[in-house]
């Protein structure tokens, strides 16, 4: 961040990595005494929750038991009725290509404005970083608004500058093709995500030596080397947190998908994960499908993800 | 000392910055230029690049409800809460799973990466359920706990890697040259720790800023509104007309810019104060 | 350091229970009264108005009212319209934190009402307008014959179009059938007297099943039918084939649409604007992008159609109504009465958890009160009670709201409504009807779609 930080984390990449601390193992209570605010706070905020969820999902559980009635126990069966429907199926197809698409276009875009930011001077990268904050701050009511403005297709902006060169795009309709739709949510959950990413990985980078790295320089080591070598090893745990941020927030996106939809597009055809189930659950006030729905999910994205969160557990205890 | 081709590039580079810069910031300069005009001008099917005529009307029109200061404390109330909060229990857990081995450390740290995984569908019930039966609806602390633990296990992966990479020989050189371990820690470790914390606490301030549902359902009177709950009824301000888009607009400029506040002020302290104490250390 | 870091922790903890307790604010009701006493000194009861459309004088008068009345203090709560589902569903079971009287959605009455999260209030029902309620939302809150919520106001759909443009079409008075308001929009169309691009005789949405519902329910059809306690989807009935019939034409021969446009906005169509993006010097000399010589929308749109002008004194862009560009009607049916529209408005009921239900009975005699109905009445909100109808004046927007109200219909009370509403499939199911080439199988397939969300709990 600055010459002093630099300096000192070249004294910490100097420094050989400590070794793992044996000589704690007499104070055994100290890591628990540690851990205990975040564990409680996440008990006190989940436990209860997530048990009811659990217990809900097995249950008959409408606005009739919300408001008093007893609630029959149903075994699996809300989870054999989303199985057993063929329209999920696609939709969980979409939304796994939808995640990926968003997920890795985030990643690549937001680690190259961080290292960006790494290599400009300090206004233009203080610049970057507000217009990055800035759009990360803008209320997403407010930003949803202002990009179905931009793609209106009467008033548009993106209308306006593509007919303005000539191109037929005049009233062009970009929501009724689900296809573009999709372009569009993409456009949008990747400009909302990426400064996230930057930030997060930016400040990974700060923690790379400038003199290490020139260096290997002098070593011969080409910038690809000198990236992947140095560079992304230090950053990899940020990285690794971020991008599994995205692929679990991505899979559900909803509220970007929901306001797209509440513009335009035919629901059915647009309708990714986030969207569908809130239309299932909560939208129908089928608490009990809602919490089914729920553990699916959570089923779904372990699945999804459960490979690279081993290999994120291996590299913690490495 | 830097080459001239080195300087060259750094050109290039600043050159992309900014245009990127002007790319992202686009939809908000888009929000801010709205904001400064009447509702009738933003129904053309012209788009208004420059808003020349524009005036601060709309903002007015926002602070004439007199609902914006309450909402805007309870929010900063809120936020300071959870980030400090935050920051600190992320911390010490960070400094336990990186620093420690100890019986139950993987199960810690696979339920960390978990927890982020469970979908809020649906829980709005339970979370309600729950506030209510402490009568903790409607505060500020109630709503916090929610928020610090859906903010806290990022934060703890995230400093987790920050302190891993301190060696703890830095840390106990400076006490040996007569530092006490606070001292230790706060002018060796800490500043170290500032990226990631200035990090974390940007990425926590915002969640917590822009958050609805939650907010929605824990703080159900309009006493205790937080600015997405206050920004929501201002859209809503008047279904027997239509929304007045311009000063939504301006009431979502209003939300947004404390944040760029928060983060000068934060940046300004890690960069400036932190970091140099600890070269003095 | 262990010693330390509790000390720090416990520190934190403590600053941040100091800070809640200074922002946690009452939020618990009165201490439980015995029987419905109707004495209010030192209590509190909680009212929830949904949107803005209750404007700040009637909101004051109730709460002087109420104070003048039982001595008590009236705390009257904004709820907004996009969220109000989620706070009944959390709020009204708690007897700690439910409102005493809310209001609701009229569509939504029907779902709070069969799951016991009113009070039955049939006694008050005649002392508070008894048949001179407006029945159709009275229905809206009605379970077994017992009154559990009544009519807050009601609102409605009307048309507006473009005396200009008709006249240049040739069509000076406004259709009195639907058959005539069929092919006089078509006429206008296909006309086009200012040669506008993308022109819609009638600009209806391809996804705005809330307007087209008209045509259905015009020709004597419906969405859903009840029998036997058993709802079954009603669209390949033959009267709603004709209505649907009737639709497809207008969608091919009057409306320029796009298919997947919705119920909001309509009336920026029927604005004139100003230049293109990207004319061609061609184009400008008709300066009006997508435009409409008619659109159908709620009242409230009138404050949003008007000549584009500026405020004397402010500057500020404005719209004013042009009698002489702009005209309203309610939707004609073919037997000489207006033709249904879908209802607007909301109910008012008392929660069945509420710890002061003799003070809400007071509050809704206020309410139901001629002052407090006369009021709403000359606020454009249509009053509950039918005797105070001319409180909302004479000028064509109340003269339009007063007839097309006056034969408007409720979304079916079927069970599974909310599910049908979630999933969009009406709005699906609209968009497909202009390019269908065989509408007794759409409608057979969406019947098939329908029918299963209708009866599920």
């Amino acid at each position: 961040m600055t010459a002093e930080a630099t300096i000192q984390s070249v004294r910490i990449a100097e420094t050989p990595p400590a070794p793992r601390l044996a000589r704690r193992r007499r104070r055994p209570i100290a890591p628990y005494a540690l851990i205990v605010p975040s564990v409680v706070v996440l008990a006190l905020a989940m436990g209860y929750p997530v048990v009811w969820q659990i217990i809900t999902s097995t249950q008959q559980f409408g606005l009739a038991q919300q408001f008093g009635q007893a609630a029959p126990f149903v075994g699996l069966q809300n989870y054999a009725t989303l199985a057993s429907d063929p329209y999920m199926w696609t939709v969980i197809l979409r939304s796994i290509l939808f995640c990926f698409a968003a997920a890795a276009a985030t990643m690549i875009v937001g680690t190259l404005l961080a290292l960006l930011m790494n290599v400009v001077s300090a206004w233009v990268r203080v610049t970057l970083q507000i217009a990055l904050l800035l759009a990360w701050a803008m209320p997403v009511v407010a930003a949803m608004t202002v990009w179905n403005w931009l793609f209106n297709l009467r008033s548009g902006v993106v209308n306006w500058l593509l007919s303005a060169i000539g191109l037929p795009y005049q009233g062009h309709n970009w929501l009724i093709n689900p296809v573009s739709f999709y372009g569009v949510a993409l456009v949008i959950v990747v400009w909302m995500s990426v400064p996230f990413v930057a930030f997060a990985i930016y400040a990974g980078l700060t923690q790379v030596s400038e003199e290490v790295l020139e260096a290997a320089q002098i070593d011969g080591a080409s910038p690809r080397q000198r990236f992947f070598g140095i560079v992304v090893p230090i950053i990899r745990p940020v990285i690794s947190i971020v991008l599994l941020l995205q692929v679990i927030w991505d899979l559900r996106v909803f509220t970007q998908i929901k306001l797209l939809q509440d513009v335009g597009s035919i629901k059915s055809e647009t309708n990714l994960l986030g969207t569908y189930i809130y239309q299932l659950g909560t939208g129908s006030s089928n608490f009990g499908m809602a919490s089914a729905v729920s553990i699916f999910v959570l089923v779904l994205t372990i699945a999804i993800s459960a490979f690279y969160v081993r290999s994120m557990l291996k590299e913690d205890e490495a | 000392m830097r080459k001239r081709r080195v300087r060259a590039k750094t050109v290039i580079f600043s050159i992309i910055g900014l245009i990127v810069a002007i790319i992202w910031v686009f939809p908000v300069y888009w929000m801010i230029n709205s904001s400064l005009l009447p509702n009738v001008v933003l129904q053309d099917s012209t788009p208004t690049f420059v808003p020349f005529g524009g005036s601060f009307a709309n903002f007015t029109a926002v602070f004439a409800g007199g609902t914006f200061l309450p909402a805007l404390g309870m929010s900063v109330a809120i936020a300071a809460v959870v980030v400090v909060l935050c920051l600190l229990f992320a911390f010490l857990a960070a400094l336990a799973i990186s620093r420690f081995r100890f019986r139950g450390r993987s199960g810690f740290v696979l339920a960390v990466l978990l927890i982020q995984m469970l979908p809020a569908e649906g829980l709005f019930i339970a979370q309600y359920k729950l506030m209510a039966s402490v009568n903790l609806l409607n505060s500020v602390i109630g709503i916090s706990i929610l928020y610090i633990a859906a903010v806290v296990p990022f934060t703890i992966w995230m400093l987790r890697g920050f302190v891993a990479g301190i060696p703890i020989e830095l840390e106990e050189a400076a006490m040996v040259d007569g530092l006490s371990r606070t001292q230790a820690f706060l002018r060796i470790t800490f500043p170290l720790l500032a990226p990631g914390l200035v990090a974390s606490g940007v990425y926590a301030f915002l969640q917590v800023w822009n958050e609805f549902t939650i907010a929605l359902v824990v703080l159900p009177d309009n006493a205790s509104a937080t600015l997405p709950l206050w920004l929501r009824g201002f859209i809503e301000a008047s279904a027997s007309k239509a929304t007045d888009w311009g000063q939504v607009m301006a009431a979502s400029t209003l939300v947004a810019l404390p944040v760029i506040f928060f983060f000068l002020f934060v940046q300004g302290r890690m960069t400036s104060g932190l970091v140099s104490g600890a070269v003095k250390g | 350091m262990k010693r330390k870091i509790w000390a720090a922790t416990a520190f934190a903890v403590a600053g941040a229970l100091a800070l809640a307790a200074c922002s946690s604010g009452g939020s618990t009701a009165g201490t439980a009264s015995t029987g419905p006493s109707t004495n209010g000194k030192g209590k509190t009861i909680t009212l929830w108005l949904v949107g803005a459309d209750t404007p700040q004088p009637l909101r004051t008068y109730l709460q002087t009212e109420f104070t003048k009345e039982t001595k008590g203090t009236l705390k009257i709560e904004q709820q907004d319209w996009s969220d109000i589902v989620t706070k009944l569903t959390t709020s009204l079971p708690d007897a700690n934190n439910t409102p005493d009287v809310t209001e609701m959605g009229n569509t939504q009455s029907p779902t709070f009402t069969n799951v016991g999260a009113f009070l039955d209030i049939s006694d008050q029902y005649k002392a508070l307008g008894g048949t001179n309620l407006l029945q159709s939302f009275v229905d809206a809150g009605k379970v077994n014959g017992k009154n559990y919520t009544l009519p807050y106001y009601f609102g409605s759909r009307y048309v507006f179009y473009r005396k200009d443009i008709w006249a240049k079409a040739g069509i000076t008075t406004p259709p009195t059938t639907l058959d005539q308001f069929n092919s006089d929009v078509a006429t206008v169309n296909s006309k086009n007297p200012n040669n506008i691009k993308n022109f819609s005789g009638f600009y209806l949405g391809g996804q705005d099943w809330r307007d087209g519902i008209s045509w259905i329910f015009a020709n004597g059809g419906n969405i859903a039918k009840e029998s036997g306690g058993k709802w079954a989807a009603s669209l390949e009935d033959p009267a709603t084939l004709k209505g649907l019939a009737q639709l497809q034409t207008i969608y091919k021969t009057a409306d320029n649409a796009p298919g997947d446009a919705q119920d909001s906005n309509q009336y920026i169509y029927i604005n004139n604007n100003d230049s293109i993006a990207g004319a061609t010097t061609k184009d400008k000399a008709t300066p009006v992008s997508l435009s409409a010589a008619t659109i159908m929308a709620p009242g409230w749109a009138h404050w949003s159609i008007g000549d584009k002008g500026k405020d004397a004194k402010t500057g500020a862009v404005t719209r004013t109504w042009n009698p002489n560009t702009f005209g309203t009607f309610a939707l004609p049916g073919n037997d000489s009465n207006p033709a249904p529209v879908f209802a607007g408005g909301s109910n008012i009921g008392i929660s069945a958890k509420s710890k002061n239900p003799g003070l809400a009975k007071t509050l809704l005699k206020i309410i139901f009160g001629k002052t407090y109905q006369e009021m709403l009445g000359k606020n454009g909100l249509g009053p509950a009670n039918s005797q105070y109808t001319s409180s909302l004046g004479s000028d064509q927007f109340a003269s339009a709201l007063i007839a097309s109200s006056s034969n408007s219909k409720l979304t079916p009370a079927a069970p599974g409504w909310a599910s049908v509403e979630a999933s969009g499939v009406m709005e699906e199911f609209f968009s497909k009807i202009k390019d269908a080439p065989d509408l007794t199988a759409l409608a057979q397939q969406y019947d098939a779609k329908i029918t299963p969300m209708l009866n599920a709990k």
